[in-house]
């Protein structure tokens, strides 16, 4: 007790000198907090536009279909009860939020005058916004289900075709029977996702539509994606999927993870910058600390040989100077907390407009949003104050030793202080 | 010095007099390894023809009959248009120059295919529509020696090896072409990637007569990465040398 009283008594003795090293402490510690939060907001992004635009939190294929990409290989191709047994299968799991079936094929569109290739792609808009966004981000129209064969196109691919809401465009494709499947489709929307290979390239039908047109069977498509809710679970739900007792041989589920490892490597490497980010900030407070705690050192070493020699245990020397370094950082990382949290409250609501600097960015085949917000990660931010208290305590150990070391006769012979 | 390299002139006037006294023996058809293709090519194609052609593609997953009627006009004029299966009949394709379009009598549109889509296949065979636009330009785009003369199975034959020129815009690293020495009928052509790896061949076969030509009225393409699958064109019927309507070869004859 004595000791509690005692460091919280010296650190007020140069209460100038203590106070700088507390903002050190806050600042350093408000730093992290912002730092980390921008990070977690990034990569949440990041990871939320590239699973929730178009990829699903785990897709289904067949096992050949990847990464070729041939029309043949489809879930459904072994037996016409496959699709219905796999789409059974999943709606077994409650954890399952959404899925959608899609057919994807390659064709050549044309107006008449211009004509260029784009990646066909079949679905069901209803299930489909259960699943993805990309629909939801339609610059104008929708598919409508009131015109015979509606199509909607890519943003830059409309713009190559001269295409409209309105036009009419022809499709011509390798159907699956050998023949050259074509016919006319009407554009009755354009589709906006800020991802220049999708914009330039993605052609959507209805899921029926794509089927007739490539002389596919209702039974067969090439890919069901799936909402889960939560990426982070999504390797454990493919793995359950996979390893279930009536899952169809040939059908496999990846994750995210799996299918678009760039991302998941974004997400592991930015959870390692962290730790590097705490390291770092918390070696700079440490020497913040370690100076201070050793000029108090100093400064009483008279007094400190003083106490020894009236009998003062070296253990209640070293416990009230470690105990002065606590409450330093303990006072520290209260009002550090305070500021990042006034700093997050702004980041996470308005966020960093980034705009200014980059217009559409995608990185990694995901789109970037402009504006920036961060998100708190709890955990960094526990594991960050843990270990700058750390810091400021092992940086306090060097000096707390030194001076239960002290030699009373030597200390009291020493020059007055001041 | 000087001397010397008066000496060595000598020397390659000497040698050069012998190879010219040795060249005309080697090369008894006076004509160089393009001018031989170039003739294999007018033989088969004449200044102009129109023809009956079956096509049919066998690949792994399906196999189809195809019947067509061909006019061609030299080596940059063609048009082709499918009588057989009845669900295709009327789809006809038009190739001038290096253009090329397709007429789909279902939704009754000509499509001009864009350049990204010429390695695409044509008509659902092993062909690529680029392979209609440059099988007429060998000479043009290819150096073009003999590799080999002589007996191959008891047959005199020439070997050539094409090779593309630098700025030749086309897909094959090099080509080997064989035709019979006595009546210059090709009979096989090799197709090898950039990299110097075998992609298809071209095996013809069935030399018949048609309107007074000898030509192989059959060729057979097999891919090299699947051996089991083919496109096959057999001619049933071929004149040469006719007079072909004007506006044949033109974007309004497409829907005729």
């Amino acid at each position: 007790m004595i000791a509690l009283r005692l460091g919280w008594r010296n650190l007020w003795r140069n209460s100038r000198r203590s106070l700088i090293t507390i903002s050190a402490v806050g600042c350093g510690y408000a730093f992290l907090i912002v730092l980390i939060g921008l990070t977690v907001g990034m990569a949440g992004q990041m990871l939320k536009n590239g699973t929730g635009l178009l990829m699903g939190d785990l897709q289904l294929h067949h096992s050949d279909y990847l990464p070729e990409r041939s029309l043949y290989d489809t879930i459904g191709s072994n037996s016409s009860s496959e699709l219905e047994e796999v789409l059974h299968q999943l709606s077994l799991y409650p954890q399952l939020a959404g899925r959608s079936p899609r057919v994807y094929g390659f064709g050549l569109l044309s107006t008449g005058e211009n004509s260029a290739g784009a990646r066909l792609m079949g679905v069901d808009p209803q299930v489909e916004l259960g699943v993805s966004s990309f629909l939801s981000g339609l610059q104008a129209g929708a598919l409508d289900d009131s015109v015979e064969r509606s199509l909607l196109l890519g943003d830059a691919l409309a713009r190559e075709l001269e295409a409209s809401i309105g036009s009419q465009v022809a499709i011509v494709t390798q159907a699956a029977d050998g023949s050259l499947g074509n016919d006319l489709f009407l554009v009755s929307g354009i589709l906006h996702t800020g991802l220049s290979y999708v914009d330039r390239s993605l052609a959507v039908l209805y899921l029926a539509d794509l089927q007739e047109l490539l002389v596919l069977s209702p039974n067969e498509v090439h890919e069901i994606a799936v909402k889960i809710g939560d990426p982070m679970a999504a390797d454990a739900f493919a793995a359950r999927l996979n390893a279930s007792e009536n899952w169809p041989a040939n059908t496999v589920a990846q994750s995210w993870g799996e299918l678009a490892p760039q991302l998941k490597d974004y997400v592991g490497l930015s959870q390692g910058m962290y730790g590097f980010i705490i390291m770092i900030i918390g070696l700079f407070t440490a020497t913040g600390v370690l100076n201070t705690m050793m000029m108090a050192v100093f400064e009483r070493s008279r007094e400190i040989g003083l106490v020894s020699a009236l009998g003062m245990p070296p253990l209640l020397i070293v416990s009230s100077i470690l105990l002065e370094s606590l409450f330093l950082g303990i006072l520290g990382l209260i009002g550090g907390f305070g500021l990042g949290a006034w700093g997050m409250s702004y980041l996470t609501t308005q966020g960093l407009d980034l705009s200014r600097w980059m217009g559409e960015l995608s990185m990694l085949g995901t789109r970037m949003d402009p504006v920036l917000k961060a998100s708190w990660g709890w955990d960094y931010v526990i594991w960050s104050a843990l270990g700058l208290l750390l810091a400021t305590l092992l940086a306090a150990l060097f000096p707390a030793v030194k001076a239960a070391r002290l030699n009373p006769v030597q200390a009291l012979s020493a020059p007055v202080e001041g | 010095m000087w001397f010397g390299i008066i000496r060595n002139w000598t020397v390659l006037f000497l040698m050069g007099g012998l190879i010219g006294l040795v060249l005309p023996q080697v090369d008894s058809s006076q004509l160089s390894p393009a001018e031989i293709i170039d003739k294999v090519d007018h033989m088969l194609r004449g200044d102009s023809s129109q023809g009956r052609v079956e096509m049919a593609v066998v690949t792994r997953r399906w196999e189809r009959n195809i019947t067509m009627e061909i006019w061609s006009e030299g080596t940059e004029k063609a048009l082709i248009k499918v009588l057989q299966p009845k669900k295709e009949a009327g789809t006809t394709t038009l190739k001038v120059g290096s253009d090329m379009w397709n007429y789909l009598p279902k939704i009754d549109r000509t499509i001009r295919v864009p350049t990204s889509m010429m390695m695409g296949s044509w008509m659902g065979s092993h062909f690529t529509n680029d392979d209609l636009v440059k099988e007429s330009r060998l000479i043009r785009d290819y150096e073009i020696e003999i590799v080999y003369e002589g007996d191959r199975e008891g047959i005199e034959v020439y070997e050539f090896q094409l090779t593309p020129h630098p700025e030749a815009p086309v897909v094959w690293g090099k080509m080997l072409y064989q035709v019979r020495k006595g009546d210059l009928m090709p009979t096989w052509a090799e197709y090898y990637g950039e990299d110097g790896e075998l992609k298809r061949t071209m095996t013809f076969s069935d030399y018949r007569e048609m309107s007074g030509r000898l030509v192989p009225t059959r060729s057979r393409m097999v891919p090299q990465d699947k051996p089991e699958e083919y496109t096959e064109m057999i001619y049933h019927e071929l004149h040469f040398d006719i007079p072909i309507p004007k506006g044949t070869f033109s974007l309004s004859s497409l829907r005729r």
